[in-house]
């Protein structure tokens, strides 16, 4: 099952661009190894030996995947994960 | 006519400046502006109280002459300091709401503690390259900015590699800033949202957040009741982390 995932504007360099990927998984940490495998390095910037990064926050629709399973978090048909890392710029 | 409402805009910079001009046109009655940076001609594309004529000026002062030709009603309090350990809660305390715009993450951790201390709701906003986000946080209770990024970044950041950030976001995600400040005070419940802009594709989400139970300053059993510089260490890109207690530059410049 693929799955779109939204790609912020600091991670895009990663994905040569694109603001929207696709990914295959039946969980968040399928679709992130996924993605990882065709954008080497999207991994490492989201997950760390703990799980996701303190401040990364990841959102299947409107849901922080903190609140749903975290990395295991299971993915239906028409689902789409956001990615909003923490910033500080102005 | 002046207003009763005492707002406190912390870094009048990208996002401070078009925030300050939306709440000194809206009739706030006081605008406090808290900064110790000095007009570069790299801001002027996006630090718009400021022109040629105030390059190399500190910009509190320049910023304050601007908002008086702007609102002369709006009484501003200038404060050329950057938020510290060890003037934070007095500093928001003096106020009703604080807009906070800053550039590094221990400024925005430690506004975000300092007003739950204080009890004071708080706006938080922040715009890199094309992207910007901007939070509203009551005065009691979460979710709070802690329950979203949880605490400062020791390592390599997403943004510390990037540099800058294009203009025209941090007028978008400024004035969304201002705006979510008004409502705040008018009474209108804005919180518990994340509201994401991309400058790219002009899409604007809003999305629901929640209070984290083990949150460190709004969870259950919080462990932030007072201020401790330590707190505050930032990690920067390849470089040893830095006290920002005993170092006052700042730990990641745009």
């Amino acid at each position: 099952m693929d799955t779109i995932v939204r790609i912020p504007a600091a991670l895009r360099t990663l994905t040569g661009g694109a603001d929207e990927v696709k990914g295959t998984g039946g969980t968040v940490g399928e679709v992130i190894a996924d993605l990882d495998a065709r954008h080497p390095g999207l991994k490492d910037r989201l997950i760390d030996e703990k799980g996701v990064r303190r401040f990364i926050n990841i959102y299947v629709g409107e849901e922080d995947v903190r609140f749903t399973g975290g990395l295991g978090t299971e993915l239906k048909s028409g689902d789409q994960i956001s990615i909003i890392p923490a910033i500080a710029g102005g | 006519m002046r207003g009763s409402a005492r707002v406190l805009v912390i870094g009048i910079g990208g996002l401070g400046c078009p925030a300050a001009i939306a709440l000194a046109r809206a009739g706030i009655g006081t605008l406090g502006i808290a900064d110790d940076d000095v007009v570069d001609v790299s801001n002027l594309h996006r630090q718009i109280l400021f022109d040629d004529a105030d390059v190399g000026s500190p910009k509190v002062p320049a910023a304050a002459r601007a908002l008086a030709r702007l609102a002369p009603d709006v009484l501003v309090e200038p404060h050329l300091t950057r938020l510290l350990p060890g003037n934070a809660v007095a500093l928001v305390s003096a106020y009703d709401l604080v807009v906070e715009g800053s550039d590094n993450f221990a400024t925005k951790f430690l506004a975000a503690d300092a007003c739950a201390i204080a009890k004071r709701p708080i706006v938080h906003a922040a715009a890199v390259r094309w992207h910007g986000t901007a939070l509203a946080v009551g005065s009691a209770g979460g979710p709070c900015y802690r329950c979203l990024f949880e605490d400062v970044p020791l390592e390599d950041v997403p943004n510390c590699a990037e540099a800058g950030v294009v203009g025209p976001m941090v007028g978008v995600v400024g004035a969304a800033q201002a705006d979510l400040a008004l409502s705040m005070l008018a009474g209108e419940d804005v919180l518990g949202e994340l509201f994401t802009f991309d400058g790219k594709s002009l899409a604007a989400r809003r999305r629901r957040i929640s209070r984290r139970s083990t949150c460190l300053l709004c969870g259950d059993g919080a462990r932030i009741a007072n201020i401790e510089p330590r707190r505050y260490v930032e990690g920067v890109c390849s470089v040893e982390p830095r006290d920002i207690a005993q170092d006052p530059s700042r730990a990641v410049s745009y």
